[in-house]
């Protein structure tokens, strides 16, 4: 609770400095290349309600809390400020340094650095960028944390939810090109990326790699990704460790689920036909881990419709595991009976990181109302099923949880940007 | 509503105007709309997918492959709200959102405005690499229409 306090009031912090600084430092250069310094931001409110009061509904992977069991309604699922500053030096060089403020897994609101790099603009066509940028995956990943730019409160939970690294340290390359009359943005990256988990826990990926093409045909646009890297995190060592002590076929669990040193890939591919009055969204993604994390594959599809300021829309969404989400672990049978419960806990603890293995599918209507041209208020409901025994995006589950019961889940946001 | 009601309101002009029509001739539509460029430009016509790409950032050059650089009215402007959902069919939230995911995803930042279409004729005129939309009434020698907005 002290932890929460100290974050809103960082949040409140945050936002004054934010709009303080957007009164009087919104320069703008008209292209002719003179020095230029823009200030924007964007930011989320919302509050959301779940029905399952024996594990939290979180919108990302890095929350420590959601709403359900801790609070039954809970700002802190899609509430966020973000802060960027644009610097342009000339026509070529320019940077960009973007702070975002968000519930983390330390419960709290403490600003992280989401962006920061130069960028060198080679030709029109092809600009070079060096320092912490957004990975290159999915079709809405690169602006998941600005609500305002897509219909709905979150992007689809089953698709981004469990994948929430979005920036990595760097080097990319943006070329932009035409074929015909479809217009491509091909984008390569190549860096690491380390994210902070439960202080001081951090996952580290080493050798990331991504690429991306976007192709925009009229309304229609259509984004193909693929990410890849080699990923260690000190997720429940202690019991890798126990396993690794116990013989062979334990350590034999441990390299098959730890995640340590594991090729990690993400692929996905999706479209957006937008032609203004209506649009069509659709999205299929595959993950391999070679861990605990498992392997997955998700799709969605989202239909909405624009009457006036009004776009009511509707999404459908899962997410499957393809690879193990159980194990048979240590054979218990000719053990001593004291050493039989250590392996059989050591079991269950594997079997229960295996069960973190998301698997749902969620249907979700919601509306949109733009207030204002920088300003969007929604409202969301989501029916929400984990299956298959898994307690699919869900976290902090109570004794009490149920796997395959639906869950109700009720959202109200405003998204502005300035 | 914000969205509606000049869409309303032209539809409502239309009638108006349909129904005086069979007293006057055929007056000025409410805003005709031309884009225009340098008169020293060689640019001489773009088609609507070429200036729609041009200002929402997707283009940077023009069909004969020189640099293209889009110029705004001001926000909020009748004009520039038309001009955009006659081209690129979107509203000034969408347009919003648009220019909010190249900002945010570090792509580039939305074209430099200025007050109105003197202004616009203005800075056009000076340098050919400039593109810009004003009203048809504001039209002169310094500059080129390239496209009559429909």
């Amino acid at each position: 609770m002290q932890h929460s306090f100290r974050g809103h009031h960082l949040t409140a912090s945050l936002l004054a400095l934010a709009l303080g600084a957007g009164f009087d430092a919104h320069a703008e250069d008209a292209g002719d290349g003179t020095p230029s310094v823009a200030v924007s931001g964007f930011g989320t409110v919302g509050v959301v309600h779940s029905s399952e009061e024996h594990a939290d509904y979180i919108a990302s992977a890095l929350k420590s809390n959601g709403a359900g069991a801790t609070r039954r309604w809970s700002g802190d699922v899609d509430t966020r400020l973000g802060l960027q500053l644009d610097a342009a030096l000339d026509k070529r060089w320019s940077a960009v340094l973007q702070l975002v403020s968000e519930m983390d897994l330390d419960n709290s609101y403490r600003p992280r650095v989401e962006w920061a790099n130069i960028k060198y603009q080679v030709t029109p066509e092809l600009a070079l960028r060096l320092g912490r940028v957004a990975l290159p995956m999915f079709l809405t990943a690169e602006y998941r944390k600005v609500g305002y730019i897509y219909p709905w409160v979150r992007p689809p939970v089953e698709s981004y939810g469990t994948l929430p690294f979005t920036s990595g340290d760097g080097i990319d390359a943006n070329l932009r090109w035409n074929l015909g009359p479809v217009r491509n943005t091909s984008q390569i990256f190549f860096g690491h990326a380390d994210q902070k988990l439960v202080d001081p826990m951090r996952g580290y990926a080493r050798r990331v790699f991504g690429l991306a093409n976007t192709s925009d045909w009229g309304a229609l646009s259509v984004r193909a990704s693929l990410l890849g890297g080699e990923a260690t995190a000190a997720i429940a060592d202690q019991l890798f460790d126990a396993l690794d002590a116990s013989g062979p076929s334990g350590a034999a669990l441990t390299r098959a689920y730890a995640i340590d040193h594991k090729q990690i890939s993400v692929a996905s591919i999706g479209a957006n036909y937008d032609p203004g009055t209506w649009f069509l969204m659709a999205e299929a993604s595959r993950t391999r881990t070679h861990s605990l994390l498992g392997a997955t594959r998700s799709i969605y599809a989202s239909a909405g419709w624009r009457h006036g300021a009004l776009t009511p829309y509707l999404t459908w969404s899962h997410v499957r595991a393809v690879g193990a989400t159980s194990s048979p672990g240590l054979p218990l049978a000719g053990l001593p009976p004291q050493v039989a419960g250590q392996v059989a806990a050591l079991n269950a603890g594997l079997n229960q990181l295996l069960g973190t293995v998301p698997q749902q599918t969620s249907v979700s209507a919601g509306l949109r109302w733009d207030l204002r041209a920088n300003t969007a208020l929604k409202l969301q409901y989501d029916r929400a099923t984990p299956h298959a025994g898994s307690h699919g995006t869900l976290t902090n589950l109570t004794p009490g949880f149920q796997p395959g019961r639906t869950i109700h889940v009720a959202s109200v946001a405003i998204d502005f940007v300035y | 509503m914000g969205q509606l009601t000049p869409l309303r309101r032209r539809a409502t002009l239309t009638l108006v105007m349909l129904l005086a029509g069979l007293a006057a001739p055929a007056p000025a539509a409410a805003s005709e709309l031309v884009v225009i460029v340098s008169a020293r430009s060689p640019v001489t016509a773009l088609r609507p997918d070429q200036v729609a790409a041009i200002f929402l950032g997707q283009s940077v050059r023009f069909p004969d492959g020189a640099e293209a650089i889009p110029l705004d009215q001001r926000l909020g402007a009748p004009l520039r709200d038309e001009f955009y959902l006659r081209v690129t069919s979107k509203t000034p939230p969408l347009l919003k959102a648009w220019w909010s995911k190249m900002v945010f995803t570090g792509r580039g930042q939305p074209p430099a405005e200025v007050a109105d279409s003197a202004a616009v004729r203005r800075r056009v005129a000076d340098n050919p690499g400039l593109v810009g939309y004003i009203d048809r009434s504001a039209l002169d020698a310094s500059v080129r229409p390239v496209l009559v907005v429909q």
